[in-house]
């Protein structure tokens, strides 16, 4: 989860979140912009999985928090706040892309895009993030990710990227569990075969096993050299 | 111990990871990826995506996006 990476236990994170909650119904609204802060890549992120265009998920998010600070009120301290939020964001996100014009349902079982098999079956790197900087290794998790069609692609992120159970995932897009779960298997396969082309062993290995050969060459050739120049 | 097909395997594999299946299906989950290549290798590259999707951490909040949502929730709630 995002916090976890940031450095905080998901569970300080929220207990920080209801201290802030307290301090914006208080009528503190430096708090709210603070709130805001360690939530808008998460409300960002779930509103371009649902929407796929920046413009649309820019103007979700907008919504999500105005309505998150007009009804603060309303969050009941059962469910975490991120959850609650979440729930707005994803609604929010949905209402859009409903009435969008150009918007069409997916059927899944006609869906050309539809992997019930993985495809690619090379062995990945042992250690595949070690093939590429962080940055890098983001961009290339991007595009697999805009890669996929709506519906897998907002399960993928709200289960594995945001951490949900499969159970919420599904309650709030408004989808049974047994959708969701196929939903995210096949969004799973075609993710690591999306992903698999620049991860594989063969690939990246390859290049620097014929890199290594190359510098052990260089190298005995260098030695040559020396000790041929000492001895003349 | 039943051997399970790859089929049956596959179709357990979000189970696996979720955390979501008994100890004994668990271990023939194991015991049919320890025996199959093909398998194994879906498995393991599965589970070193999952781990790369929350490292990674897609997506970041362009600055003129973050930008306009502060200039905008500042107007609303001075107006609220
Ligand atoms: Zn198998």
């Amino acid at each position: 989860m995002t916090e976890a990476s940031q450095g905080r236990k998901p569970e300080d994170a929220a207990e920080e979140d209801l201290r802030l909650i307290e301090r914006v119904l208080g009528g503190d609204r430096q708090a709210f912009e603070a709130l805001v802060r360690s939530h808008e890549r998460r409300v960002f992120r779930v509103t371009l999985a649902v929407l796929g265009q920046v413009e649309d998920a820019e103007d979700a998010m907008q919504e999500t928090f105005i309505k998150a600070y007009r009804h603060l009120k309303q969050f009941r301290r059962e469910s975490r706040f991120t959850t609650w939020l979440t729930r707005i964001a994803v609604n929010e996100a949905l209402q859009r892309r409903q009435s969008r014009k150009d918007y069409l349902p997916l059927d899944e079982s006609s869906s050309a895009q539809q992997q019930k098999f993985p495809r690619r079956f090379e062995p990945w790197a042992a250690d595949p993030e070690n093939l590429y900087t962080k940055q890098e290794l983001r961009e290339l998790v991007e595009k697999a990710i805009r890669s996929l069609s709506g519906i897998y692609r907002e399960a993928l992120i709200l289960c594995d990227v945001e951490g949900m159970s499969a159970k919420e995932a599904a309650e709030v897009l408004g989808v049974n569990v047994a959708a969701l779960k196929s939903r995210l298997l096949r969004a799973r396969l075609m993710m690591r075969d999306a992903l698999s082309a620049s991860l594989e062993q063969s690939r990246p290995l390859a290049r620097r096993v014929v890199d290594t050969a190359a510098e052990v060459k260089n190298m005995m050739g260098m030695m040559v050299m020396r000790v041929a120049r000492r001895q003349g | 111990m039943r051997m399970l097909t790859c089929e049956e395997v596959l179709a357990n594999l979000s189970n696996y990871f979720d955390g979501e299946c008994s100890a004994e299906l668990r271990a023939q989950l194991e015991d049919h990826i320890s025996k199959c290549r093909r398998c194994r290798v879906v498995f393991d590259s599965t589970g070193k995506m999952l781990k790369i999707l929350v490292d990674v951490e897609p997506f970041e909040v362009p600055l003129v996006v973050s930008a306009r949502l502060y200039s905008r929730l500042q107007k609303v709630l001075s107006e609220e």
